[in-house]
């Protein structure tokens, strides 16, 4: 697999029948450019959550790929999200992290739009334009789609690309674990405090493998483990449920998302946990004992690290985050975390978990730092014209995954390698790249859908 | 007409502008992005149809403010 020389994208660079996966797709700045059109304008991306923008005028500003965009809700209470660029000259006309206003003036030449995105002001219109600039059409420029799932607000840029709930999939559970309450009610999340962002030298492409589903590399966070800074005084998190559990990688392979979970056994009874703190550990006995009790899929699940194809990462339990890996350039990567908590939690309990959060993740988290030192020397060794030439494997478990697993009368989606005994496989970074390899060579929609046309390994999982 | 160009963050509902069309205007609201603001036309030589009307003001439009 030597590569160098090359140009952009080709087939054969995630050569999934071998396990292998050229390093061009991570350093490569042509390959960057081309993933932006092919990947990041293609696809349903998180923009927000609905209790940033709680009442008319607010706004959030946000990312799609490397665009910045403006999530606001109008006077009339809509949810929008538009293009943070005037459409005369091109300047933000929104340079805010969020807030609350009627307008957004561009600052160049004053060109004014209301939070419905409509062209409201244009200076001497009547004098310079002689009344004749047709404002209606040079308002915001909206995204093609906008869903709005438990309060996470998503987005896209083809008109062309499945509903949102349908590009999830079998998926839709895995985001209910950190979007539903720890008792089981639908949609209890909320943001804990502001957003975390920083920068991390490296492709996007290593912070979304990892979170699809790594459990290779915690020897990295021995050190975190050693320090205990997990709810309980001990490792990094509480054990006692996890270590009863079956541990299972689950790819989607129809859609590009995946993740581990943990499958409990059935009638299990809750384990001692978040042990530092007497009212926090109550509250979370009551929540998984109520949570028992109520029927649906996510009862025996427990969320780990997952990701949503292409670029947002779950990690619903503890801590309970989701991450963004914006792409800066083909190495550089913005990341932005948001915290979730329960709406109707105690304080006591949120200002624990907050503290918790804090030591985990984040910039200055202790676990997030081993990962981040991780991707950013990974990527600076691969940047050279010799390592260029060397692919990376991820033959781990190759040929092993099932797609009717089940255990004590649950089936899990997907294609599913039980990992309890066997610690790990990269079933999930093969189902990441084989669904990016997708996106980079289909032209359209149509041939994305692969599950439309009842044949769900179709497209590169089968050369 | 004001010496220097006038602060228009500065200005509240309720107060009166001079426009450097002669029109005036009354502020109805002001959204304090130093570049707009909602105002009533209460007199407009030039264009009486506009008198009632609430149009966005220009700052640079904004030559005076009514003591």
């Amino acid at each position: 697999m030597a590569t160098n020389g090359m140009s952009g994208y080709r087939s054969g660079l995630v050569d999934l029948a071998t396990g292998q996966i050229s390093r061009e797709i991570f350093v490569n700045d042509e390959i960057y450019a081309q993933e932006q059109e092919r990947v990041f304008a293609r696809s349903w991306l998180f923009v927000g959550h609905e209790s940033q923008i709680a009442n008319p005028g607010d706004f959030f500003v946000s990312r799609m790929g490397e665009e910045s965009v403006i999530l606001c809700r109008d006077r009339a209470g809509e949810v929008h999200v538009f293009l943070n660029s005037c459409r005369h000259r091109g300047m933000k006309v929104c340079r805010y992290d969020d807030g609350n206003t009627t307008v957004f003036t561009c600052p160049y030449h004053g060109w004014s739009f209301g939070t419905d995105g409509a062209l409201v002001g244009v200076p001497y219109f009547r004098e310079a334009y002689h009344s004749e600039l047709d404002k209606t059409k040079w308002g915001l420029v909206e995204v093609a789609q906008l869903a709005r799932y438990k309060g996470t607000v998503w987005a896209n840029w083809d008109s062309s690309a499945p509903p949102f709930l349908e590009y999830l999939g079998e998926f839709r559970r895995f985001l209910d674990l950190i979007l539903d309450g720890w008792d089981g009610r639908e949609g209890q999340a909320e943001l804990l405090g502001g957003v975390q962002k920083w920068l991390i030298p490296c492709n996007w492409k290593f912070p979304a493998e990892n979170f699809s589903g790594d459990s290779y590399h915690n020897i990295s966070h021995r050190s975190v483990d050693l320090v205990g800074v997990g709810p309980s005084g001990k490792s990094r998190r509480d054990y006692g449920e996890l270590n009863v559990a079956r541990k299972l990688h689950v790819a989607i392979p129809d859609r590009g998302h995946q993740t581990i979970t943990y499958l409990l056994p059935k009638d299990h009874l809750p384990q001692p946990s978040y042990q530092n703190n007497p009212e926090v550990a109550a509250y979370f006995r009551h929540c998984e004992e109520e949570r028992r009790k109520r029927p649906g899929p996510n009862t025996r699940l427990i969320g780990a690290p997952g990701e949503i194809f292409p670029n947002v990462a779950l990690l619903p339990r503890q801590p309970r985050t989701l991450a963004v890996w914006h792409p800066k350039n083909a190495h550089q990567t913005e990341v932005w975390r948001f915290f979730f908590v329960d709406r109707d939690a105690p304080q006591t309990v949120k200002n624990f978990l907050r503290d918790y959060y804090i030591r985990y993740s984040g910039p200055a988290g202790m676990t997030e730092q081993d990962d981040m030192e991780n991707w950013n020397y990974a990527h600076a060794a691969s940047r050279g014209v010799i390592a260029r030439r060397h692919p990376y494997t991820y033959e781990m478990g190759l040929g092993h995954a099932v797609e009717d697993y089940e255990y004590e009368g649950y089936r899990v989606p997907g294609r599913v390698i039980d990992i309890t005994q066997i610690q790990s496989s990269e079933e999930p970074m093969r189902n990441l790249y084989g669904r990016w390899a997708q996106f980079m060579e289909a032209d359209s929609w149509d041939e994305l859908m692969t599950w439309r046309r009842n044949t769900p390994h179709a497209g590169i999982a089968a050369k | 007409m004001s010496d220097g160009p006038i602060n228009i963050r500065a200005l509240t509902a309720g107060t009166r502008v001079v426009l450097v069309s002669g029109a005036e205007a009354e502020i109805v609201s002001n959204p304090n992005d130093g570049v707009w603001i909602f105002a009533r036309y209460v007199s407009a030589p030039d264009a009486p149809a506009l008198v009632g009307q609430e149009e966005m003001i220009f700052a640079q439009d904004v030559a005076d403010v009514r003591q």
